[in-house]
């Protein structure tokens, strides 16, 4: 099985999908011509022409409200925002347009779309481009959310999302986009929605993580391997729908839970996490569910506070000791 | 101007109380002296009345709470009024606790974020046993669907924090409780190494031995397990110290009952034929004179014939009341209590009647003052109505002796050379040693045979 970078399994995942289906198409800002933001589009101009690869202007109301209305007459945009940041500017594209058409068209519109960009902190990009937007999308009924956490999820979820019959956000990440990893080539190599991933069997913690905070569970799990204490990881992968069997089994095994995650403490994904855990594997618990998230404060530019405000391996492997009695 | 209102301290003795229910409910207006709730204290229901008037803002506990002296209870001031200042967000009693929670609500992740320790849990309710529904990880069925479950109720405000309990509630984890559940061990005798001495998994696996030596009987024999009262406790608590720190010593007679009996008949006769008539003719229901009753008032002026047997033991001094003040034992529902006839020497024996009456009711509604419970000098306990022949009883601490009083009881007894009918009635006498001696409890015994033997002298005197 080929090693293949994240940005170019979503590549794959694109180009496999346009070839199976003339359907869809990529719109966004610089994914023509500039080869892609972050390179994820690179030669797809080329294979695929400007009427399939088409570049919008700075303008995301307009070209995601564009997108919306070509998936309501048939057709299956794919639409690439620079980041999930701007995302925010056709916010109500998404929420009224995108999550609410086809049930206040009683059915007769279906909108088959996805969304997709870049998410969460990056390095030193300041507090208005590090948002982890999708605590804010994870709560809107309508949609369906993935956070692909390697190249082999982000190939088999984008495609998955692709044929998907209803609005999909895919999450990535900017220093997701380099990491390698092995990518089966299998045309019809899916990733099913709503089904997280055991990164990591382990006994004693479970450590739910998603996206690129995913790879730091796993590093914060090596080593608290060495001081002898074994945590299960388990990525996530769809936020939206939520895989609770997972996380149920997993409680019910370990009785400890941390969750990980980008985006600030208030509500959002970690809280739903939390929430679901103690309702339904309450008598499972041993110690009260920790949570590791990015401090509630807008991101700093300054590099070295960047790093303390974002979740890092340090903080995993305490919040998994005070869930151990171990702090 | 809110302000907290705290459990205030209603009897001498009270460290803590049970407050069991609430007369005002949060937005009442309450005046002074408006019955705010009901608390039980190691002595009686005291009734918590307001010092202040204004607008109840907040109750902090909820009915049935064990509440320490001094603990804010509820929130007292103006409608409307911003309160947050005041409610406790840590728990009021563990304000150490409190401190990671008050920079507000969003802060608690962020302290788990930078590698803090967490806010205080919260608070579980007080039921021992946790409900066992939901134990299985595939109780839920939203694994696929895109609709997110519906929250359950949010916690209270003062649900929040969580301190060392000195009711003695097992604090244990969901897992450890389930586990508990399952294999029947009892977790009062395990330790909690976790926060509050919380009993978590890791505790149970070094107690090994709890499955099997202790397993608990099924659950059709299972014990009816009754979490003791206040007076339960004070009970435990006034008895115990009395037995292991005063040294009992016993003294018992047997007396010739028959002229007390019968004078006990001719006081109740002359007061059924003497009895004050109300002006429309209605006869009251005659007063009745008991034995106890006269016996309270023999112990009385046995008493004051012998002052050194009226005495109390401090470390210091011994201290020799000169007032008479006789405590009776009275079996109420749940235990007992020992309401004080202040001044026995000095009352009538229809005067003593008429107040025991009265103390007996109102101890039997749980409707006595403290005071009407402390500082008596000397105890009277009597089973005989119970049937029991003779007894020792335990010393209520700080009085100095207690007498024991049987039943009379009907025999044979020799009278002049002859075997005849007889009344006799056995007492006995506990005594602190270390103020009443075996001669002063003799003395004390031998005017109180001469008062019950010829019990004239208690109307002469």
């Amino acid at each position: 099985m080929p090693s293949i970078r994240y940005r170019e399994a979503l590549k794959q995942a694109m180009s496999e999908e346009m070839t199976r289906d003339e359907r869809v198409f990529l719109l966004g800002e610089e994914v023509g011509h500039y080869q892609g933001a972050y390179k994820v589009s690179e030669g797809m101009l080329d294979k695929f022409g400007p009427k399939r690869v088409i570049d919008a202007p700075i303008a995301e109301a307009g070209f995601a409200g564009l997108g919306i209305g070509a998936a309501m007459v048939g057709l299956r945009p794919i639409i690439e925002f620079m980041t999930w940041n701007f995302s925010a500017v056709a916010f109500d594209q998404i929420l009224c347009n995108a999550a609410k058409i086809r049930q206040m068209s009683g059915g007769q519109f279906t909108v088959p779309i996805v969304f997709r960009a870049p998410n969460g902190s990056a390095a030193q990009v300041g507090s208005q481009h590090s948002h982890a937007m999708e605590h804010f999308y994870a709560q809107i009924p309508g949609l369906k959310i993935i956070a692909p956490a390697t190249p082999a999820d982000a190939k088999g979820l984008l495609k998955t999302a692709i044929r998907d019959d209803n609005p999909v956000l895919c999450f990535e990440s900017e220093t997701l986009y380099s990491v390698k990893g092995e990518v089966p080539e299998d045309t019809e190599f899916l990733v099913p929605m709503g089904q997280a991933n055991i990164a990591r069997p382990g006994k004693d913690v479970t450590v739910i993580a998603w996206s690129r905070i995913v790879n730091v569970a796993l590093d914060a799990a090596a080593k608290l391997e060495k001081e002898g204490i074994d945590v299960e990881v388990i990525d996530l992968r769809s936020l939206r729908p939520l895989d609770t069997d997972t996380l149920l089994t997993s409680v019910a095994k370990t009785h400890r839970a941390v969750v990980a995650g980008e985006g600030w403490p208030y509500g959002g994904v970690g809280a739903e996490i939390v929430d679901r855990i103690q309702r339904l594997a309450f008598d499972e618990l041993d110690a009260p569910i920790e949570r590791v998230q990015t401090m509630d404060v807008p991101m700093p530019y300054n590099a070295k506070l960047e790093q303390l405000v974002i979740p890092q391996a340090a903080g995993i492997m305490d919040a998994v000791k005070r869930s151990l009695y171990r702090a | 101007m809110a302000k907290l209102l705290e459990m205030p301290k209603l009897s001498p003795t009270m460290t803590e109380g049970q407050l069991t229910v609430w007369h005002k409910k949060e937005g009442d207006s309450v005046a002074v002296d408006d019955l705010l709730a009901e608390v039980e204290t190691d002595k009686a229901t005291m009734e918590f009345r307001s010092f202040d008037k204004g607008t109840l803002l907040k109750l902090l506990v909820p009915p049935d709470s064990l509440v320490q002296l001094g603990q804010p209870v509820a929130i007292i001031g103006e409608q409307g009024e911003d309160i947050s200042k005041l409610v406790p967000t840590g728990g009021a009693a563990a304000p150490k606790q409190s401190g990671a929670a008050k920079n507000g609500e969003a802060t608690e992740a962020q302290t788990a974020a930078a590698s803090r320790p967490s806010a205080p849990p919260k608070a579980t309710p007080d039921a021992p046993q946790p409900p066992t529904a939901n134990a299985t990880p595939n109780a839920t069925g939203t694994g696929t669907a895109t609709a997110t479950p519906t929250p359950t109720a949010t916690p209270t405000a003062n649900a929040e924090g969580s301190m060392p309990s000195p009711d003695g509630r097992v604090r244990a984890s969901p897992y450890v409780r389930k586990v508990a559940r399952e294999r029947s061990i009892d977790l009062s005798g395990v330790a909690g190494s976790g926060p509050h001495g919380r009993i978590v998994a890791h505790d149970l696996e070094r107690a090994p031995a709890l499955p099997s030596g202790r397993a608990l009987a099924t659950h059709a024999e299972a014990d009816d397990v009754r979490p003791l009262s206040m007076m339960r406790k004070t009970i435990a608590r006034r008895l115990t110290e009395s037995k292991q720190t005063v040294p009992h010593f016993y003294l018992t007679i047997d007396v010739d009952a028959a002229p007390i009996a019968r004078l006990r008949e001719q006081i109740n006769e002359d007061l059924a034929a003497g009895a004050p008539r109300s002006a429309n003719g209605d006869a009251p229901a005659p007063l009745k004179v008991s034995v106890n009753d006269l016996l309270i008032k023999a112990c009385a002026i046995a008493l004051v014939r012998v002052p050194q047997c009226n005495a109390s033991f401090t470390p210091e001094a011994l201290v020799f009341h000169r007032r008479v003040d006789i405590s009776v034992a009275v079996a109420v529902p749940d235990g007992l209590l020992t309401p004080v006839v202040r001044q026995a020497d000095r009352k009538s024996v229809v005067t003593i009647a008429q107040e025991v009456r009265d103390l007996a009711a109102r101890a039997k509604a749980k409707k006595l003052r403290p005071e009407e419970m402390s500082d008596g000098t000397f105890s009277i306990s009597n089973l005989g109505m119970f049937g029991i022949d003779a007894f020792a009883a335990v010393i209520n601490p700080p009085e100095g002796a207690i007498l024991a009083v049987g039943k009379i009881r009907a025999e044979a007894v020799v009278w002049e050379g002859a075997v005849v009918a007889g009344q006799r009635l056995a007492m006995t006498l506990s005594c602190d040693h270390r103020v009443v001696d075996g001669a002063v409890g003799a003395k004390f015994l031998a005017e109180l045979r001469s008062l019950v033997e010829r019990p004239t002298q208690m109307l002469v005197l």
